[in-house]
């Protein structure tokens, strides 16, 4: 039993981990708002970057949109049976 | 070539020659040696030109060293190091031969400053990869390596028009900035031949059909060199075409696109080496101090963790014989080790601060931000959150968690391990010391990667996406299929074009162009021919057999003069005289 098997396969734990990943979320984008406010460092390139929360917002929706729009991609037109080329 | 300058590429190149002569421990050792000893030949070397010699009235270069052909060659041959280390348990020289050569022939394009030795390398540099990938000695192995080698070899065959076409328009091989020559068939030629190499789509599909087929070790070589060379030569030659950044940008997305529904593990690595490479030639494109900086440093780091991934991918496919994700799960029980290891190569690539991708990437990003390009800017951070979905989340889920699919792995040998460790270390080392990096980087750097900002954009970025990650986690299960990419023209387009043209187009000949043949062309000459026959015939053949005839006959008549008797003759030559003295005097 390594650290890893003790801590995922114990229920207790595990749901642990899950609150310690959510509380995690809600610091990493509360910084994101509250910080720029209190150290002024105006280095943004774009105006949207000033958006509150704007890495997380773009990266959850960068991921979901990363995932919808490659699926449809691939279900409706790239993906084939993995024998496709030896036939 | 000088004495006081050894060509670390030469040296690797035929140092290769000597493995077969050696075994056991000292071959080990002269394999760890050779790509050492080019480390240090590429550190201790000071910038200006050696090896310049006199071809055809040209001058060719072989060791152009300045600052950014030093730094490609040190990553190089420390690249050649670790996976010289990573393969030290494989028995077999060829492999080894076959690494050594490919890594020597990449050093030899990074100091090439003249055209001919670069085109020498640069299909060098194929030849020896195709090997990497035949070694495995497995069909689907050997029909990928066929492939990689004609499609290279098209590439090579275009670089060198370019080339010719280069020396006989402007009478020099030297090998700089293009910028001067822009627009012009020589010009696009080689950029099209060193975008061939860099993966840029729709000429790349190459990279993630033959890469999971190489060998296990050979993998993790053919990940460092071939683009990131391609990468050397367009930041050399191509600084700041306008092209580049928006070939990059799609580049960075389609990579990440490709890798949602991919299934094969090493596969999948591989389109994000098409991704990251985006990044780079973007860079390129972008063409300022900051943004080739950024694709020369973004090149540094992704070497070193592209390779740690493929090599933890690789110690699973070696421990448990399995490349398919949806076949795999639950290996954090048996490959604690590799999983550590993979996840530093993962955390490098995604960018998370403190490891190297955080110091590298964001330089791209931060230029694509500072020329005031919103779109790539954007386009170039969405890749970054799919990077992190798939290096670091997606493939790791489903290689070490996911469902326990009851296969048990084991650790890997330990000089994989070692060989894994020293690249994560170097990740690690590039993240939390940038300055090691960007004291060697072509131009003065003046980038803080540590700020707030980018920081806390960047953990809030990443932390979303994994948030993303787990609430979509259903709808990414890996299934069992393969993606169709711009490798079916030459995989099934040219089956099918085979088939159409013996079927359809066969007949289509026979049945239309023969019949017309028949009554346009066939038909009239027999016809001319068959009168010109009758005229023979009857004509010529009369008139030659009437003169023979004639002749005949006519020889019948003097047939009764010419008798050969010479009382005969005689008596006619006295007949003669009578008759002649009868006339003279008949005549007076």
């Amino acid at each position: 039993m390594n650290f890893l098997q003790r801590l995922l396969e114990d229920p207790v734990r595990f749901a642990r981990i899950k609150r310690w990943f959510y509380a995690g979320l809600a610091v990493a984008a509360g910084a994101e708002i509250v910080l720029p406010h209190i150290f002024h460092g105006g280095e943004s390139h774009f105006s949207f970057e000033d958006f509150p929360a704007w890495g997380a917002l773009y990266g959850f929706g960068s991921c979901v949109a990363i995932i919808v729009v490659s699926k449809l991609i691939g279900k409706l037109w790239l993906m084939r049976r993995e024998d496709y080329y030896d036939r | 070539m000088t004495v006081e300058w050894l060509h670390p590429g030469l040296l690797l190149i035929l140092g290769a020659w000597l493995l077969p002569f050696f075994s056991g421990r000292v071959k080990r050792v002269a394999m760890l040696i050779l790509p050492a000893a080019a480390l240090i030949d590429c550190w201790l070397m000071e910038p200006g030109t050696y090896g310049v010699m006199s071809f055809l009235g040209q001058e060719l270069v072989f060791g152009r060293v300045d600052r950014l052909s030093l730094i490609f060659s040190y990553v190089f041959s420390l690249m050649g190091f670790l996976g010289m280390l990573y393969a030290l348990h494989v028995e077999d020289d060829s492999q080894h031969m076959a690494a050594l050569t490919y890594v020597g022939a990449a050093l030899g394009v990074t100091f090439a400053g003249d055209f001919l030795s670069l085109y020498v390398f640069w299909e060098l540099m194929a030849i020896s990869s195709s090997l990497l990938v035949w070694l495995r000695r497995e069909p689907s192995a050997v029909a990928a390596g066929f492939r990689y080698l004609l499609v290279h070899i098209f590439g090579g065959l275009i670089l060198l028009a370019g080339i010719v076409l280069h020396w006989s328009e402007t009478g020099s091989l030297a090998f700089g900035d293009m910028g001067a020559f822009s627009g012009g068939m020589a010009w696009a030629l080689i950029l099209v031949a060193f975008l061939l190499n860099a993966a840029v789509p729709p000429l790349g599909a190459w990279l993630p059909d033959a890469y999971p087929e190489a060998t296990i070790t050979g993998a993790v070589f053919m990940t460092a060199f071939t683009t990131k060379s391609a990468i050397y030569v367009l930041i050399r030659g191509y600084a700041g075409t306008e092209i580049l950044v928006w070939l990059g940008a799609v580049m960075a997305v389609y990579g990440v696109v490709y890798a949602v529904l991919e299934n094969d593990a090493r596969r999948l690595l591989a389109y994000h080496i098409i991704s990251q490479v985006g990044y780079m030639v973007c860079g390129v494109g972008i063409g300022t101090a900051l943004a080739t900086n950024g694709a020369t440093a973004h090149a540094f780091a992704h070497i070193l963790y592209k390779a740690l991934l493929f090599m933890g991918a690789g110690a699973v496919l070696q421990s448990t014989g399995l490349r398919k994700l949806s076949e795999m799960g639950g290996l954090y029980k048996t490959m604690p080790l590799t999983l550590g290891l993979y996840m530093i190569g993962a955390f490098a690539i995604s960018a998370v601060p403190l490891f190297s991708g955080f110091v590298s990437k964001s330089m791209v990003v931060a230029a694509a931000g500072e020329t005031h390009r919103e779109v790539v800017f954007l386009m170039l951070t969405l890749a970054s959150a799919g990077t992190f979905l798939h290096t670091g989340l997606k493939l790791p889920y489903y290689m070490f968690f996911g469902k326990d699919s009851g296969r048990r792995g084991h650790e890997p040998p330990r000089n994989m391990l070692v060989a894994m460790g020293l690249a994560a270390v170097a990740c690690v080392l590039i993240g939390v010391f940038p300055g090691l990096l960007y004291q060697h980087l072509p131009n003065p750097v003046d980038f803080l990667p540590y700020t707030l900002q980018h920081i806390t954009s960047t953990l809030g970025m990443l932390g979303f996406t994994a948030l993303g990650f787990f609430l979509l986690l259903k709808h990414l299960d890996p299934e069992p299929t393969i993606s169709l990419d711009t490798d079916w023209f030459y995989r099934r387009g040219s089956a099918d074009v085979l088939a159409l043209v013996r079927g359809p187009l066969a007949r289509l000949e026979f049945g239309f162009v023969g019949e017309s043949y028949e009554f346009v062309i066939r038909r009239p000459v027999l016809g001319v021919a068959n009168f010109l026959r009758h005229l023979d015939s009857r004509v010529v053949d009369s008139a030659i057999v009437g003169v023979g005839r004639s002749t005949q006959s006519f020889s019948q008549v003097l047939k009764t003069m010419v008798s050969g008797n010479a009382q005969h003759y005689g008596l006619i030559m006295a007949a003669g005289i009578l008759g002649l003295l009868a006339l003279a005097i008949f005549l007076q």
